[in-house]
């Protein structure tokens, strides 16, 4: 404990931006309260010597109302060599209570004003001398998305950690009064006349022109998906195509002829060239569908997203929308939470940590697993759609909005407990720092490219073996799954390929049925079990860990049976029309 | 005195009581405190307010009638 350097404060205050400054090491953040949800640590060297600077989830107060604030508390009891105070210096009194609580704990801290520039621009001026005589320890101000007050802040954490004193003033009485009573000592605001970003910020929040807002904002966001995928996607299917795929073909066959006579060999070197380089040969679909399929999808999402996460746009969603979701038994503020299930459900259902009751933290993870497709699988989606029919993505769109609302009202009327009502604080709106954006951006692909590359590979390999041996004829034709996939479904029998792959990622339900020759209603049919079918196997993995191994195979089994079922569903009313 | 869900938009109020709840106190919505009525959104939807003129929270309806609050002249 005494080598931990604990950085704390308000949520969306700037810590994880400190963290990432102070250590390299990438802290998400986002502009609005409950980014980080778990703890994260990193190395930094002060007056040479080496600590372990810990992000610490954003709390209110040292009286937890959350799992996510918990976290906060659990630090703060087992002690550190200083604490690293981040106030909002636009919100000085409720920042300065926390710190009025945290000082109880006895541990050395330095504090930083941060935000200065929002805070100045809103005619907010602050007395840091004075401050630093009140608070009896130092402070100091910052700008942390650009990097300034870093070198300041180190320099007084060595000589904080030197001295090993200042651990503040003794607050008596009530912490606010105390806080209160600083506040306006140090603090002098000027009024000044909102700029252009202020006024766009409450604009959105007015119902008008607040929904017309939103609903360009959305059809943008899904326009930059589309049309960005899309245009992302030609250079790339021309590279591999033409160029990649080729390549490792001419190359497979050459070592191939170097050992065998090609034009006559035996079954077992067919498989295996099947496996490597046939039509679903490794070579083949691992870059026909991670590279050329999935990525540019993938990337055109995190563009969109990424910057409507730091404006701090997605609480005035939320707040628009808060009536309309309670009707379906959760808050506004878990929106944000679906927003980033459209990315990947495993950050989701971590970044559900903060909903403050049981009922709300189950119905968000069973929306996301049960309603909410991830972008890669959207990205397959759309490429399968749209080459058919325009109006075939708008449809699955409609489709899909349909499901979230009857998953959400079923699993309403069957989940018990209470669901609390909004409280959600309204972060300023901010053009995001280029910087913070690029560098986000960035490290969201990567982690993308890292943590989804492994299972790719695992299923184009499960597709290739499948596929070059001809167990999935085998399969295919045994009596059950010939019912289920062509009977009731009414799909061609290789369709069973994305079924079975389907259990490892989401996107490859979707991928191998591209390359078939399908109807109009046999790819809706397939859009509908695909955006249904069951989570990936990562997913499982984190519900399995947040709650128990129950609730993942309930999870497991429940989707694997609402989406053959509804898709089904779909195929036999539209067969009686046509 | 009258409850925070009926209050005027854009009225300068005081906050008279607040439920206990410890979020709200955190936040600074505590009696005493100086909030102004933003918007309020149809279809039992939240009230947004301004606090101390310095930050903005969003209310659900439940807990916004729960609280009390008298205008003030400023």
């Amino acid at each position: 404990m005494r080598r931990r350097i604990l950085l704390m404060g308000n949520p969306n205050v700037g810590k994880s931006i400190f963290f990432t400054e102070l250590t390299g090491i990438h802290a998400m953040s986002a502009n609005y309260t409950g980014t980080t949800v778990s703890f994260m640590e990193g190395k930094i060297t002060v007056g040479g010597e080496e600590y372990t600077l810990i992000d610490v989830p954003g709390t209110y107060s040292m009286t937890p109302t959350s799992e996510a604030e918990a976290v906060a508390e659990k630090f703060m009891q087992e002690g550190a060599a200083a604490v690293i105070c981040v106030l909002d210096a636009s919100n000085l009194e409720r920042n300065l209570k926390l710190a009025m609580e945290m000082m109880q704990y006895n541990i050395p801290m330095v504090f930083t004003l941060n935000m200065m520039d929002v805070a100045e621009r809103h005619g907010v001026l602050i007395d840091v001398k004075l401050l630093e005589e009140q608070l009896n320890a130092p402070v100091i101000k910052s700008v942390a998305v650009k990097g300034k007050g870093l070198e300041e802040l180190i320099t007084r954490l060595e000589i904080l950690l030197k001295n090993k004193t200042g651990c503040g003033r003794t607050c008596e009485g009530c912490p606010w009064a105390a806080a209160k009573e600083i506040c306006t000592q140090v603090r002098t605001v000027k009024p000044q006349n909102p700029g252009f970003l202020d006024k766009l910020g409450d604009a959105m929040l007015n119902p008008f022109p607040g929904l017309p807002i939103a609903v360009f904002v959305l059809a943008l966001l899904v326009g930059v998906v589309v049309f960005g995928g899309r245009g992302l996607r030609m250079p790339l299917i021309m590279l591999t195509d033409g160029l990649v795929v080729p390549f490792f073909r001419q190359v497979i066959m050459g070592v191939f002829s170097f050992f065998t006579d090609v034009e006559n060999m035996g079954g077992f070197t067919n498989i295996l060239l099947e496996i490597l380089i046939g039509e679903y040969g490794i070579f083949v679909i691992s870059f026909q569908w991670i590279i050329a399929l999935i990525l540019p999808y993938v990337f055109a999402f995190y563009v969109g997203i990424t910057f409507l996460e730091d404006s701090g746009y997605l609480p005035r969603l939320s707040v628009l929308f808060d009536n309309i979701m309670r009707k379906l038994g959760v808050q506004g503020g878990s929106l944000i939470h679906v927003f980033l299930a459209l990315g990947c459900a495993v950050p989701a259902i971590l970044g559900s940590r903060t909903a403050t009751t049981k009922k709300e933290r189950i119905m968000i993870v069973t929306i996301v697993c049960f309603a909410i497709p991830c972008i890669s699988q959207v990205g397959a989606l759309i490429a399968l759609l749209s080459a058919f029919s325009w109006w075939m993505t708008p449809a699955m769109v409609l489709f899909a909005m349909f499901m979230f609302t009857t998953v959400a009202f079923i699993a309403n009327k069957v989940i018990k407990g209470k669901v609390d009502p909004l409280i959600l604080e309204i972060p300023n709106l901010l053009l995001p720092n280029p910087k913070t954006y690029f560098r986000k951006l960035a490290i969201r692909m990567k982690h993308f490219v890292k943590d989804a590359e492994f299972p790719m590979l695992i299923a184009v390999f499960i597709a290739a073996i499948l596929a070059g041996t001809g167990i999935i004829t085998i399969i295919a034709q045994n009596a059950v799954v010939q019912n289920i996939v062509s009977g009731w479904l009414g799909m061609p029998q290789e369709a069973v390929v994305a079924l079975i792959l389907g259990i490892v990622r989401r996107e490859m339900s979707v991928a191998p049925l591209i390359a078939l020759d399908l109807t109009y209603l046999q790819v809706f049919v397939a859009g509908v079990v695909s955006l249904l079918y069951l989570p990936c196997l990562s997913v499982f993995g984190v519900v399995a860990k947040e709650f128990k191994t129950r609730v993942a195979v309930i999870i497991f089994l429940g989707t694997i049976f609402t989406a053959i079922f509804v898709g089904g569903v779909v195929n036999q009313i539209a067969r009686l029309f046509m | 005195m009258l409850n925070l869900y009926k209050a005027k938009k854009g009225r300068g109020l005081c906050v008279v009581s607040v439920p206990d709840i410890d979020l709200l106190q955190n936040l600074g919505l505590r009696e005493g405190t100086n909030i102004s009525v933003k918007n309020r959104y149809a279809l039992g939807g939240p009230v947004l307010l301004r606090v101390e003129k310095s930050f903005s929270v969003a209310i659900g309806k439940d807990i916004a009638t729960q609280i009390s609050v008298k205008e003030t002249n400023k």
